[in-house]
């Protein structure tokens, strides 16, 4: 799993540095972790569940074993979260 | 750890079921403690009200028929002017299912009696002498905590709401239910 926070003070990290796994070539700069890296292991694996599930939050209800309010509640929280990310 | 999961699930089963699968349970329940009071000198008769009372089996269903409509009328308006968002089904069945400890009550009737009216004004003391009554009337508290955390719970996850304005809704909401559901009872049964 991608670490996003510096575990030091718990700022967000940021990409520095990115290299060609095929001729070596390395890509230095500053560059800010796409919106969806920046979420918890836990809120991607929600998010992926998600796309699997054609957007079906019963579907998703039912394979986690929760109820359907609770579903909903936790995706309101990720889009909270993105929505807090992008001010 | 599934002790913690047992204990959760008492007060908060709602983040495992909520809709038609917390209603149809939730309205046998229902249906079960109005009936079983009935005989056994138990009646819902409000909100969050219990009372040693002998009523027929009709006036115990009509009591929690307009209980029941207060308590969803008054959430349900609450929901719609604070939550982004909820399915009134979700309300519904998790609201009734939150009455599903009062059923320990309607069956503790049976094995107590409430002293004459009269008896207790000429003679208070009476009431110390019976300890059945004495006992059940003490479990009425612990239940209707435990059933007032259930409505908590349905409320917050239903409507997804949290913190300090989901608690003041949720106190705010239960006295108007508790006063609606008097206002019905007094004027339709």
């Amino acid at each position: 799993m991608l670490p996003t926070q510096c575990p030091s003070c718990q700022e967000q990290l940021n990409v520095t540095c990115l290299k060609c796994a095929h001729c070596g070539t390395e890509v230095h700069g500053v560059y800010d972790l796409p919106l969806l890296a920046r979420l918890t292991e836990a809120d991607q694996q929600f998010v992926l569940r998600f796309v699997k599930s054609s957007g079906s939050l019963k579907e998703m209800a039912t394979q986690m074993k929760l109820s359907y309010p609770t579903v909903r509640n936790l995706l309101n929280e990720i889009i909270q979260k993105i929505n807090d990310d992008e001010k | 750890m599934k002790s913690n999961l047992s204990w959760s699930s008492l007060f908060n089963p709602f983040t495992r079921i909520a809709g038609w699968q917390a209603f149809f349970p939730g309205l046998v329940g229902i249906l079960a403690m109005s009936i079983i009071g009935s005989y056994s000198g138990i009646v819902f008769d409000g909100v969050i009200d219990v009372h040693f009372s002998n009523v027929d089996v009709l006036t115990a269903l009509q009591y929690m028929g307009f209980s029941m409509l207060a308590l969803i009328l008054v959430f349900w308006l609450v929901a719609l002017l604070l939550s982004k968002g909820f399915r009134l089904i979700d309300l519904l069945g998790t609201l009734t299912l939150s009455k599903a400890p009062y059923l320990l009550l309607a069956i503790a009737g049976f094995f107590a009696e409430a002293p004459d009216a009269q008896m207790i004004i000429s003679n208070p003391g009476i009431l110390l002498e019976s300890t059945a009554f004495l006992v059940v009337t003490a479990i009425t508290i612990p239940i209707t905590i435990w059933s007032v955390a259930l409505m908590y719970h349905a409320f917050s996850i239903s409507c997804d709401l949290k913190g300090s304005r989901a608690t003041v809704a949720f106190i705010v909401a239960l006295i108007m239910a508790e006063a609606l559901s008097k206002v019905f009872i007094h004027y339709f049964v």
